[in-house]
């Protein structure tokens, strides 16, 4: 998640580092230069004062609008797989809690889908619709579908309790049992 | 419909009728779920594993004084699986103790729950940093450039020991009230009250029913 | 360590679930005599041949698959008693029935092992499955309800099993709630004073936000 590109713009000039600006052409970023950075890396820079950020593109209001149009079925792992967690953390960096807003209405209208698929459709329907998903939906979805299939495969006599083979053989000693050495 | 009063309804009410009577097994089953559901550890049940470990040694002696006197095959069977179950709860229980150890000893040596280990979990926790503290050291700390070297913190700039693993407290659990508890308050505001009346089934987060779970008024499941 | 995934999401595995329900009591009727049996779980017997007994059902089951025991299959497990329960649990779509907290283990161990004790085992199994589904259904149901910071779902005699199978949906979803429905995400309106909210026994699930 830390690895999504933020776009920031930078409020000092920085020598050294050009590499962090392709449009650069000696090794420095220029003050008010708008590049884009890693997450981790943004975010760091915020925290000394040396960028600002903006909101990025997956938040802004256009791509709100088109969400909001019909949540259930945007792909939105194709607009950035970490959107949830990387909306929580954008959040208090641009100071817009309508991100916030936004990003519950989007969870709402779209999770129930995510569960009633979960428990009920096969593998291959699931396939369509699963690349859709952010990465916290996918793990939603499958937590989901793999304790249904454990359920499932226990009802039809699959896993049972087994007594471990070791633990057949007698235990001789009468030492209390120690928690085993690391 | 079925009533409250039939047997296999029970549950919860009736088993606190029957407390006096409630069996170590019982006892150790409830332990067993309430610390395999907590996300942090729980205290230690000194005394019911020391009863626990002795009816096994005890039952462990009969049944081979069974063998040797030839007493019937079926009845010393199913003392074997009596054995086995209880052995089977018992050791579920300290390995499940020693995996969150071993999750989270540093957080648990740092703070209060290190009075929730028994002797030997204590033991168990310090051998296990120490050789975890050697290994990083060796094969990683030791070649990263100074301010980055501690095995609590990320670099010397952060405040807090922030590459320390913590339970989440936060999280929601699954849980069974025993008897009345009443209204009870489920946020720092007092805003939000429950009202929990006996054998309900919950799902509420951790932290705000923690007391209720350590003073044994309601079950994890 | 590193956490992606909570292993604390999928706490107890089916297995587990159905060693803690071999421990309910059930009857059986002997075709043996023993001597009372003074194990760590419990005092049983003494057993005499066709007297009824009351055991933990995996004692049951030893019994029964040594061929030294009939069992009497629960009165909740007739035909006539999961009609009506089945009927109930359609005809009041925000409440659960009260079943054993095992039914589910239960059912399942005496259809594999006592399935000859078992009346009308069919009509049994397929009134158990369809009780399950409705059950789960209405989980379903109240679960597409939530929208918001919830802080206590009310999940009244749902059962062990049934708890085990929603458990990681559940926690998941309330947990993404509470995160992006916070104070720190979203803009509060005006505090709502000391607004309560009680909870009244009215459903599987009940949103306790207050507004």
């Amino acid at each position: 998640m830390e690895e999504e590109p933020m776009s920031v713009v930078f409020q000092v000039g920085a020598n050294g580092v050009g590499l962090l600006d392709p449009g650069s052409e000696t090794n420095n970023v220029e003050k008010g230069a708008k590049v884009d950075l890693p997450f981790w890396l943004a975010h760091d820079l915020y925290l000394r004062q040396a960028t600002s950020i903006n909101v990025p593109a997956c938040f802004n209001q256009k791509t709100r609008k088109e969400i909001q149009a019909d949540a259930a079925c945007v792909d939105l792992r194709m607009r950035c797989p970490y959107f949830y967690e990387l909306g929580c953390k954008t959040v208090p960096l641009v100071g817009d809690k309508s991100i916030g807003s936004f990003l519950l209405q989007a969870f709402s209208s779209r999770y129930k889908e995510v569960l009633s698929k979960s428990h009920s459709t096969p593998t291959t329907t699931a396939s369509k619709f699963l690349p859709r998903l952010t990465k916290e939906e996918t793990q939603l979805f499958e937590a989901a579908q793999s304790s249904m299939a454990s359920f499932k495969k226990w009802r039809v006599g699959g896993s049972r309790l087994e007594k471990a083979s070791i633990l057949g053989k007698k235990r001789k000693t009468t030492l209390p049992i120690d928690p085993p050495s690391p | 419909m079925a009533s409250g009063s039939e047997p296999w309804s029970s549950g919860v009410a009736e088993e606190d009728a029957l407390i006096g009577e409630t069996t170590d097994v019982e006892l150790l089953k409830r332990a067993w779920r309430n610390e395999k559901a907590a996300p942090e550890i729980l205290q230690f049940q000194a005394a019911l594993v020391l009863r626990a470990r002795e009816q096994i040694q005890l039952l462990e002696g009969t049944v081979e004084e069974f063998v040797g006197n030839g007493v019937d095959d079926l009845a010393v069977s199913l003392y074997q699986m009596d054995l086995d179950r209880t052995q089977f709860l018992l050791r579920s229980y300290l390995r499940l103790r020693l995996q969150k150890i071993e999750k989270y000893m540093i957080h648990i040596s740092k703070t209060n729950l290190w009075n929730r280990l028994s002797e030997q979990e204590q033991n168990f926790a310090k051998r296990c940093t120490d050789i975890m503290e050697k290994h990083l050291e060796q094969s990683v700390l030791s070649r990263l450039p100074f301010g980055y070297q501690s095995i609590l913190k990320q670099s010397i700039s952060s405040e807090e020991d922030d590459m320390v693993p913590e339970p989440q407290l936060d999280t929601f659990v699954f849980c069974k009230t025993r008897g009345d508890v009443g209204a009870f308050q489920l946020d720092d505001t007092g805003d939000e009250m429950v009202d929990l009346v006996a054998d309900d089934l919950y799902v509420l987060r951790y932290k705000s029913i923690k007391g209720l779970v350590e003073n044994g008024q309601i079950d994890l499941v | 360590m590193a956490g992606q995934s909570d292993p604390h999401l999928s706490i107890f595995s089916a297995p587990e679930v159905e060693f803690l329900a071999e421990d309910e009591v059930i009857e059986i009727v002997p075709n043996i005599r023993m001597e009372s049996l003074h194990m760590i779980c419990g005092d049983f017997g003494p057993f005499f041949p066709q007297i009824a007994a009351k055991v933990p059902l995996w004692l049951a089951v030893a019994l029964k698959r040594r061929g030294k025991c009939a069992i009497r299959v629960p009165e909740w497990m007739s035909v006539e008693r999961l009609t009506q329960a089945l009927e109930a649990e359609r005809e009041s779509p925000r409440e659960f029935q009260t079943l054993p907290f095992h039914y589910v283990e239960i059912s399942r161990l005496l259809f594999d092992h006592a399935h000859d004790d078992i009346p009308d085992e069919y009509m049994v199994r397929s009134l158990i499955e369809d009780i399950r589904d409705v059950r789960f259904h209405k989980v379903e149901t109240g679960l597409e309800s939530i929208s918001g910071r919830t802080h206590a779902v009310k999940l009244k005699n749902l059962s062990a099993m049934e708890v085990n199978i929603v458990r990681p949906f559940i926690i998941r979803t309330l947990q993404a709630f509470y995160k992006h429905d916070s104070p720190q995400m979203i803009q509060q309106p005006e505090a709502t004073g000391n607004r309560r909210s009680q909870v009244a026994d009215r459903g599987p699930r009940r949103d306790l936000r207050p507004r």
